[in-house]
């Protein structure tokens, strides 16, 4: 039986960069293994752990199938994917990087929306005039419909959209968005605004080490486990 | 999984055979609608809560397709494909697969995979008539094939939105308690917030825009806002129109120079909404509140009473119905009468057989006007473990 512990870093970009960084800092130097395109390594002074690269969709997947015991995150990506969430995975440490909100934002010229249920008003209004239910683009389908459970809101439609979301309202393609923001600085170019207070703001997320719940963890994985964290709580 | 072993599966057919052969019986035709569908007409009617409950998929050509998640809209399309005509009267059965996706895993009360047998009645105008006929021929297909403990809860949307049709407040708060009528949290908070702070539905937008509007006609009221974007510098962009907004923020700012929703009226929709008991006690109750709050309803109740009459007359068992005014909340696209029947031998979330009246749904796929429609459906496992014990 394999004793390793296994864990999920993403393979690419600015958030495979940081996590390398954020671990280099508390004493965790993680190494590839073989090619610099490869897809394994290994964090330099730990035995029986493999560092596994894999994208950060596919880390969230992994978790709940149980391929890896940790994974390097970001809570957007693990609330949107995961049902059930609290159950299937644990959140160990916040990483104090990647942070970026999922917000709710409509056309800056809605001067009659600033809540969500200025939205619902809209929707009704909109309905009447248009025949058909509000269009909400995003790519977070599960975040969306939550919120808006959570509203009361049921009069509206998902426009699933894998990228520049933000032009949706403009192109005509949606109504209004729920999608990813750090500044805010997109939304305001593309003349949208977020909705006030709560109402605008689903989630603020940042990346996070989690584990998972559904893998089988043995004694000598939980103490591989306790090393690491050990080494963030030096910090 | 439905149907995971052999000895299920038969068990399944057989019963299946036998609900079919009541339902032909009594003159309902059997119909097997596609499995596959539409997913936007699913998604419109349902809304979105269900997408996430329904499976859907995308084809080679970019179409969004669903499995079925119940057996009622494809026996809608497959009417309105037929006939293209409100008026059209057809009786329909049918025992088919319907596929819900289980948040909390499939098990044998609620498989992914489910088969339902049902009945759907389009284009009787005797309600009344029709209503009891369905719930009367479910009753004798659940007891012939051997359920013997039941209970049946009832309910009526309709009679909660004649309640609101009578209020005197405005026609926005009036739907927007309907709508939330399914909601029973986002429905307290609701009323709630009408009937103790209405002018609270104006933060955040600017007072010298409110004071504008509110001495505008409607004609002005649109070149106010054009005017407001205007200065501001604010893009207009989107698929909502300037008239659209501005016909918005005009019922908003009415609306705040509103009163509340009176406490008695709060008491009273709080009162009714409390109504849970056998049929006829209800039926009693509900007379006593509205005399007491001096509102005319006696449309809706004498529609209630007609319909207990009726059920008189097919033969239902009086004793073995509750009429609950919570009831039907949790279902969108019913639009009066709806029933459930529960068994004492599973959980009270999980009924064995429901169903209601639901005259919009046709308008769905295609039809301009309503339609009338009552039907029904069985949960096919949940009734074939009851009736034959937790021994599958």
């Amino acid at each position: 039986m394999n004793k390793n512990l296994v864990i999920g870093v993403p393979s690419k970009g600015r958030l495979s960069e940081q996590t390398c960084e954020a671990f280099a800092k508390v004493g965790l130097h993680i190494l590839k293994i073989g090619s610099k395109r490869g897809y394994r390594g290994e964090i330099e002074g730990i035995i029986n752990l493999e560092v596994s690269f894999i994208s950060a969709a596919e880390i969230a997947n992994s978790l709940i199938t149980g391929r890896i015991h940790l994974g390097v995150i970001g809570e957007d990506l693990i609330r949107e994917e995961i049902i059930g969430a609290n159950d299937r995975v644990k959140f160990l440490r916040k990483l104090n990087f990647g942070h970026a909100d999922v917000v709710v934002a409509v056309p800056d010229c809605w001067i009659d929306v600033r809540r969500m249920r200025d939205v619902e008003s809209a929707a009704q209004t909109y309905r009447r005039h248009h025949h058909r239910r509000i269009r909400v683009a995003t790519k977070y389908m599960n975040l969306t419909r939550q919120h808006f459970i959570h509203h009361g809101i049921s009069d509206y439609r998902i426009v699933e959209s894998l990228g520049a979301t933000e032009g949706t309202p403009t192109s005509g393609k949606a109504d209004m968005i729920v999608d990813i923001t750090s500044t805010g600085e997109t939304l305001k170019a593309n003349n949208l605004r977020i909705l006030d207070g709560n109402d605008g703001v689903i989630l603020r997320s940042e990346a996070n080490l989690v584990a998972s719940n559904t893998i089988k963890w043995i004694p000598e994985t939980r103490e591989i486990e306790n090393e690491i964290l050990s080494q963030f709580d030096l910090k | 999984m439905s149907a995971e072993t052999a000895r299920k599966f038969q068990a399944l057919e057989d019963q299946a055979r036998n609900i079919l052969n009541i339902f032909c019986t009594a003159h309902y035709e059997a119909v097997a609608p596609s499995i596959i569908q539409p997913a936007d007409i699913f998604l419109d009617v349902v809304g979105e809560d269900l997408r996430n409950r329904t499976y859907v998929f995308t084809d080679p050509e970019g179409a969004e397709l669903c499995l079925r998640p119940d057996l009622t809209v494809p026996t809608c399309r497959l009417h309105w494909q037929r006939y293209n005509s409100t008026s059209a009267t057809r009786r329909y059965c049918y025992n088919g697969s319907a596929f819900r996706f289980q948040p909390t895993g499939s098990a044998s009360t609620n498989p992914r995979e489910f088969r339902q047998a049902g009945i759907e009645y389009f284009g009787s105008k005797q309600y009344e008539v029709a209503e009891s006929e369905i719930l009367a021929l479910i009753i004798k297909t659940l007891k012939s094939v051997g359920l013997q403990d039941f209970e049946i809860r009832i309910g009526d949307v309709g009679i909660f939105d004649t309640l609101l049709n009578t209020l005197d407040i405005p026609a926005r708060w009036r739907q927007r308690l309907k709508m939330q009528f399914c909601r029973p949290n986002a429905f307290r908070t609701a009323l709630e917030e009408l009937s103790s702070r209405p002018a609270a539905v104006l933060p955040g937008v600017p007072e010298d825009l409110i004071r504008d509007l509110s001495n505008a006609k409607s004609s002005t009221a649109e070149q106010i806002i054009f005017d407001y974007l205007g200065h501001h510098k604010i893009e207009f962009i989107g698929a909502r129109t300037i008239s659209e907004i501005a016909q918005n923020l005009t019922a908003m700012v009415e609306d705040a120079k509103r009163d509340p929703i009176s406490v008695t009226t709060r008491e009273l929709l709080e009162a009714y909404l409390d109504v849970e008991a056998p049929v006829r006690a209800a039926g009693a109750r509900m007379r006593d509140l509205l005399q007491a709050s001096g509102l005319s309803l006696s449309g809706a109740l004498d529609i209630y009473d007609r319909r207990i009459k009726n059920f008189t007359a097919a033969g239902i068992d009086l004793s073995k119905l509750y009429f609950s005014a919570n009831f039907g909340r949790r279902l969108e696209y019913y639009t009066g009468f709806v029933f459930e029947v529960h068994s004492p031998s599973i959980d009270a979330d999980t009924p064995i057989a429901g169903g209601g009246r639901y005259d919009k749904l046709m308008r769905a796929v295609g039809a301009t006007a309503d339609v009338p429609a009552v039907g029904a459906m069985i949960h096919t496992e949940r009734l074939l473990h009851v009736v034959e014990g937790n021994l599958l």
